[in-house]
């Protein structure tokens, strides 16, 4: 009988985790005692100072770099550690957090109502029901919203930290099932919401299901899901059981492709960013990315990197695919949400071309281009959300037209914003497109160099559809006048306005992140 | 051209290049220290103008010009200070910050001030801020004033930003900066569908353009491992010979972009169409200042181009191809406006010409940018003058027999279009006559088809300069009833005076004094003897004897005989040359079509419902959207099914490979 | 061939034919029924392979609690149970389902058979001989060392994850009638200050 071996756990280095899973607790305890009037307010607040506070804590565990809990099985000499504390986890977790503090912040806006203006009041109730009505009236709140973005900030931030199949795949149902359920709750459009909703959770199961079977397939060849073991097991080679790891390694990879939406695993990707409440989409579409990538990175680099030559092949037809279907589709959409969401899958694609250089610099290229893409993505979908007629959000293109002479900084911040997505230079866009193709081409040989090309034709293809949104905005008349852009409350403009101060710094002087991601990008196993 | 003797020539110039950048680029001491203000000032202007909003709009225009005028006296005192100083002592480097810095990736952000930026420098400073002037009174009633000389403004700053960057990346920045300020100025009056239409067309020959020059970028970093001039010059001198696919790969790709903002040959329609927009100030803009900027990178990245034959090849066969081919179009274009247009066309296709020549025409391409920069703008604003007289009418066969009510239009136009067809001793003579003359040296069949290109091309270009300025000023008045005639205001005729003189004596001083070959030097391998095939007083007698030919025809045609107030149907050729020689028919076969066909083919796999792309501006893919509408097909288990699809297709075929 | 390869056979057999049965019914309530079935039989599975402890947590948690619940959640809702033709699935897409899914079955099996088709492993002879390298086993003993070792990280994260389901479906299913809205207004009426 082997003895108990206890898990040792460096606390300092998990306490950005335990901040966030801890404020999310403490968030459930407010929403069951304390009053309503009062509980959005502390419910916003306790929100960001938790990430807040865990940001400060993500500073101080990088002095506690390391593998943690865990044990080193003494009979075998085998790490078995389910976390690794290293710079890409550090350096996602810290973007994360400060990407859900605009995030959330855009979900607290309330625009002078008692709750969130984004959120129903009443989940279950059938769209324009005589109970929705009631309970919008009695001032209803879903203030719940606060701790399900909270624990699925942790699940995002778990997402790279993770150091074995199992714990990546459980990272993926603590940051996935939040969102599922907050991307229902939307105010207006209520039936397409829950459709969304619930398109996403059969979808989000679905490539579960493939992830876990992926998994098993990884330990029936390597007889343990911890990444380094993966890794020796591939180059010691049990070869017998080579015909495990090709089929393995890919339907692992297709639990990751969905949460990034690259294609073919992107239908949802539309659906779920029009029908959830717009912050949602914007945290969905800058976090969710953000923390898929670094779980990509994770398992790319540390798990399956010995084994690559097997799969890269299906990540190349992947990441082909995605720039090419995200661009080209992105071009006949009219509706502003879908229209982004083709835009985010186009992303994915040029971001996994970094992925592919397989070097230090593909890591940090992929680091940076996930925290330039956040900061604008988030900024702009806040701007979407309170582009409203008649109450509600008016996400068709043809109600944008002449934005840019009624409302001219906001469409002006948007144009920039949408400069950023298209790459121009002078924004962190272009600086962020930059280092992924200088990486891909500077270690990814031929294929590198082909994918590149195909990046440049397929972002060439996605200015067109942004400067089409431009050209609608200023040079378009407005069909009447009753488009109107909210006015948000401070929160709402201080995100939008650090989104795009944040894409405006880093396209100008990219130096100080760059330099950041590229220390951080050696990965512990 | 030979290789042998190109060979010699390329190693001359590296040395010579090397030394004057390597060596001697050294940081910039004194005012040339301050050589950011030269982009700083228009482009606080710009931000200035659009963030002020109203309350800018009394002093905003004066403002926006002052700055440029600024920039000019900024450009003027380094240009002096640099003369005082030796030939390899001149070219200084201002380091602005670091750009891009991150491990492996390194892009410092600076200015270099050599000879070659500092011609443009003044070249853009002068000619933008006596547009800036003209406009005041031009512009003088329209409500949007301040908005247009942001845009002005912010156009100066993007143009100098791509001239004096001393990277390739930087000079990117500039390149995306210039063609958003000149997207913005042809769109100025959005409520025209049409000038935004033309905007779109601009926008799109541009991504073309783009995307040669960030592929060329990408190669550079690859290859050379930088994207500074002095890394590239470097590595394009270590890895020659070797890495000769490179080089021409390279150089192509970077060609495509300068075809795309000169408007060469093939991408040369947006320009025309480019002219549509609302204003002669922004047809200027583009056709005198923004269209330089790809001859200038053709001739910074000279030592790229002169490491590939093939490519320099390319580079003359584009030049007098496009040469003719928009002289062609300069004869049947019946708006002023437009048949000015192919005029810039056709002119910088000589400049390309003299660029591809390799370091004997560097030198010409410059200079003849220079006086042509004087006299496009002289034309170009006669033109203006005359459309404002005439109430913006712009059809040629409803001018005739103006320079009675136009006494400076006329004669300022005059000087400018007499400099244009190479009258003797005019500044377009001296720039002209060289290039052609260049064109004529080497060996082999290529001297006498580029020559005869170049020969022709000027006759041809006699021949329709006449025939506008002939039906715009002389003959029968041919004007609608509603006009009145009248010359222009001072703040119009003083550019247009100014300009004239610039036509009439800047290629007298600076060409026959050897000024400008021996400024250029340390770019062209120091002044070279030209050694044409035919003699030199023969080329110049030939040129002289077409140009003579070429406004005789126009003579008969246009002054003898009546012009009739509607087009005629014309010969088949004139026809074509209408239409820009079926430009547009080739492009929509070559490019439209296939895009359309993959959209739609991606709209069908991806089961997406679509209604269609919105406005008239998205025509491009819109016009079809109707026929891609399907049915909404948002059923989870269809995506689940793609889902399914796309893991057995990719496992399949990874099985298949291993 | 003993007697165990025979049941093994048998109650894999069942699990197949039922979880096909659950996903071609046009039934939402016998589809429910035939999970069931599924998963119980697959319970079955684990026993004979001789995982005591994982069959009946399969028991307990998808047969005992899951599948009751979708039963639940079908009568509650009050959604239509029945089978409907404007939302049927089209044939052709039948067609492309089955044939993808043979098709990446036959895939899988073509590229894992070869490989673990010549495998033996001892069911009795414990956990050691069981996989390589594996050092808990998979003994009740050996799966309670690693939950609460190695996995005690991912294990206290799965109770993050039905905390979350709890506070979603709240969040969701939050309805109001009438009257107790009212009272609602009347309480919140002083508005909220901040």
């Amino acid at each position: 009988m082997t003895t108990f071996q206890v898990a040792n756990i460096d606390y300092i280095a998990i306490l950005p985790l335990l901040i966030v899973f801890g404020t999310a607790v403490i968030g459930v305890l407010v929403e069951a005692f304390v009053g309503r009037e009062r509980r959005h307010t502390i419910q916003a607040t306790l929100a960001v100072a938790g990430l807040l506070a865990a940001f400060v804590a993500v500073i101080v565990a990088t002095g506690h770099m390391g593998l943690t809990l865990g044990h080193v099985d003494t009979a075998t000499d085998r790490h078995l550690f389910a976390l690794s504390i290293d710079g890409p986890a550090l350096f996602m977790q810290g973007a994360l957090l400060l990407l859900s503090v605009l995030g959330v912040l855009t979900m607290a806006e309330r625009l002078g109502g008692t709750g969130s203006d984004t959120f129903t009041p009443s989940g279950a109730s059938t769209p324009g029901s005589q109970i929705e009505a009631v309970s919008a009236r009695a001032g209803l709140i879903t203030s719940e919203v606060f701790p399900l973005a909270m624990i699925s900030v942790g699940g995002m931030m778990l997402f790279p930290t993770v150091n074995d199949l199992i714990g990546m795949f459980v990272a993926l149902e603590v940051l996935s099932l939040p969102l599922y359920v907050l991307t229902g709750l939307a105010r207006r459009r209520r039936l397409l919401s829950q459709e969304a909703s619930l398109k996403y959770f059969l979808l989000g199961a679905f490539s579960s299901a493939f992830f876990l079977f992926g998994t098993a397939l990884l330990y029936g060849y390597a007889g343990s899901v911890y990444f380094r073991d993966l890794s020796q097991a591939v180059s010691a080679g049990p070869i017998s059981m080579n015909g495990l790891l090709v089929p393995g390694a890919f339907l692992v990879f297709v639990g990751l492709f969905f949460k990034i939406g690259a294609v073919p695993f992107h239908a949802w990707t539309p659906d779920a960013y029009q029908g959830a409440p717009t912050p949602v989409t914007g945290f969905m579409a800058a976090c969710t990315k953000a923390a898929a990538f670094g779980a990509i990175l994770r398992l790319a680099y540390t798990g399956l990197d010995t084994a690559r030559w097997e799969w890269t092949n299906g990540l190349i037809v992947v990441a082909i695919l995605t720039m090419v279907v995200g661009s080209v589709l992105a071009v006949t959409q009219t509706d502003m949400k879908r229209l982004l969401a083709y835009s985010a899958i186009s992303h994915a694609g040029f971001i996994l071309v970094g992925v592919i250089a397989f070097d230090q610099k593909g890591i940090s290229s992929v680091l940076f281009y996930t925290v330039a893409y956040g900061f604008s993505t988030i900024a702009a979908f806040a701007i979407v959300g309170l582009v409203r007629q008649g109450g509600s959000e008016a996400t068709h293109l043809s109600q944008w037209a002449g934005l840019g002479r009624n409302h001219p900084l906001v469409a002006g911040t948007f144009a920039f914003l949408l400069l950023a997505f298209a790459g121009i230079p002078l924004t962190s866009g272009f600086v962020a497109k930059y280092v992924v193709f200088s990486a891909a081409i500077g270690t990814g040989g031929a294929t590198g160099t082909g994918l590149v090309i195909i990046g440049i034709v397929c972002s060439a293809i996605t200015v067109f559809v942004y400067l089409r949104i431009i050209v609608l905005m200023y040079f378009s008349d407005a069909p009447d006048d009753t488009v109107a852009f909210v006015t948000p409350s401070a929160v709402t403009t201080f995100s939008i306005a650090i989104g795009t101060m944040v894409t405006l710094a880093l396209g100008v002087l990219p130096a100080a992140l760059l330099d950041l991601a590229d220390r951080s990008s050696v990965f512990i196993r | 051209m030979s290789t042998g003797m190109g060979t010699l020539v390329h190693q001359g110039t590296y040395a010579a290049g090397l030394a004057a950048q390597d060596g001697e680029a050294h940081a910039a001491t004194g005012f040339t220290a301050y050589a950011w203000l030269l982009i700083a000032l228009p482009a606080f202007g710009a931000l200035f103008l659009l963030v002020g909003g109203r309350r800018t709009n009394s002093f905003g225009p004066v403002l926006a010009t002052l700055l440029s005028w600024g920039s000019f006296v900024i450009g003027a005192i380094i240009t002096i200070s640099m003369m005082g100083r030796a030939a390899g002592d001149r070219p200084k480097s201002v380091h602005l910050f670091d750009w891009i810095t991150g491990g492996s990736f390194d892009v410092q952000a600076g200015l270099l001030i050599d000879q070659l930026s500092i011609c443009f420098v003044l070249l853009i400073t002068f000619v933008g801020s006596l547009i800036h002037v003209y406009s005041l009174g031009y512009m003088q009633d329209d409500p949007d004033k301040r908005r247009f000389f942001a845009y002005l403004n912010l156009f100066v700053a993007a143009m100098l930003l791509l001239v004096l960057a001393d990277s390739y990346l930087l000079l990117y920045v500039g390149w995306e900066g210039v063609g958003l300020a000149s997207y913005l100025l042809i769109g100025f009056w959005y409520h025209n569908p049409v000038f935004a239409t033309a905007g779109n067309k601009s926008f799109f020959a541009n991504r073309v353009g783009d995307f040669g020059m960030t592929v060329a970028i990408i190669l550079m970093f690859f290859y050379f491992g930088g994207v500074d001039f002095r890394t590239v010059q470097a590595g394009v001198a270590g890895l020659q010979g070797a890495h000769q696919g490179v080089m021409t790969a390279i150089a192509l790709t970077l060609l495509l972009g300068a075809t795309a903002k000169s408007a060469q040959l093939p991408l040369q329609s947006w320009l025309g169409d480019a002219m549509a927009g609302p204003t002669p100030v922004s047809a200027l803009i583009h056709a005198a200042t923004m269209v330089t900027a790809g001859v200038y990178l053709v001739v910074r990245a000279g030592p790229i181009f002169e490491a590939s034959p093939t490519a320099q090849l390319v580079v003359v066969i584009v030049g007098s191809a496009t040469l003719i081919f928009g002289a062609i179009i300069g004869c049947a274009k019946d708006d002023i406006k437009k048949a000015l247009a192919a005029s810039t066309i056709s002119q910088i296709g000589y400049m390309m010409l003299a660029a591809g020549l390799g370091p004997i025409g560097y030198a010409f391409a410059i200079f003849h940018l220079l006086t042509h920069g004087f006299f496009k703008a002289g034309l170009f604003l006669g033109a203006g003058s005359v459309m404002h007289g005439m109430k913006d009418q712009v059809d040629m066969r409803r001018f005739g027999g103006l320079w009675v009510m136009m006494k400076v239009t006329w004669v300022t136009f005059g000087l400018a279009y007499l400099s244009i067809i190479g009258f003797p001793l005019l500044s377009g003579f001296w720039s002209k006559d060289k290039i052609i003359e260049a064109a004529f040296v080497g060996e082999g069949w290529r001297p006498w088809v580029f020559g005869l290109a170049a020969l022709i091309g000027a006759g041809i270009t006699a021949f329709y300069m006449s025939r506008l300025f002939f039906m715009t000023f002389h003959g029968k008045r041919r004007w609608t009833d509603e006009v009145h005639p009248h010359e222009s205001g001072l703040t119009m005729t003083v550019p247009m005076v100014v300009l004239a003189f610039g036509s009439a004596f800047l290629g007298l001083i600076l060409g026959p004094t050897g000024i400008i070959t021996s400024w250029l030097a340390p770019f062209t391998g120091g002044v070279q003897e030209l050694h044409p095939v035919i003699p030199e007083s023969a080329v110049i007698a030939l040129t002289l004897i077409l140009v003579a030919i070429g406004i005789a025809l126009a003579w008969m045609m246009y002054l003898r005989d009546e012009v009739p107030q509607a087009a005629p149907r014309g010969n088949l050729l004139t026809q074509a040359a209408r239409v820009d020689l079926y430009q547009d028919h080739v492009n929509e076969a070559l490019l439209m079509r296939p895009g359309i066909h993959l959209t739609r083919s991606l709209v069908f796999a991806d089961n997406e419902g679509v209604d269609g792309a919105v406005g008239g501006l998205a025509a491009f893919v819109g016009g079809t959207s109707s026929r891609m509408r399907k049915i909404q097909n948002g059923f989870v288990r269809s995506y689940a099914l793609t889902f399914l699809t796309g893991i057995v297709a990719i496992i399949g075929a990874l099985w298949v490979i291993s | 061939m003993t007697t165990r390869d025979i049941v093994f056979v048998v109650v894999g057999a069942i699990t197949g034919l039922s979880a096909l049965l659950a996903v071609t019914t046009r039934h939402v309530v016998h589809a429910a029924l035939w999970l069931l079935v599924a998963l119980g039989s697959l319970a079955g599975c684990y026993i004979v392979l001789g995982q005591e402890l994982v069959g009946l947590v399969q028991l307990l948690v998808y047969v005992g609690a899951i599948v009751v619940l979708v039963l639940f959640a079908l009568m509650l809702t009050r959604a239509p149970i029945g089978p409907k033709d404007e939302i049927d699935t089209p044939r052709w897409q039948r067609a492309a389902a089955v044939a993808l899914g043979a098709g990446l079955t036959a895939l899988i099996a073509t590229l894992v058979i070869p490989v673990l088709g010549s495998q033996l492993v001892d069911l009795d002879g414990g956990a050691a001989a069981a996989g390589q390298g594996s050092s808990a086993g998979a003994t009740t003993p050996g799966i309670a060392r690693a939950i609460f070792g190695t996995w005690v990280w991912p294990f206290e994260l799965l109770s993050v994850l039905l905390l979350v389901a709890l506070i979603g479906a709240f969040a969701v299913s939050r309805l109001v009638l009438g009257s107790r809205a009212t009272r609602v207004t009347r309480a919140t009426g002083a508005g909220d200050s901040g």
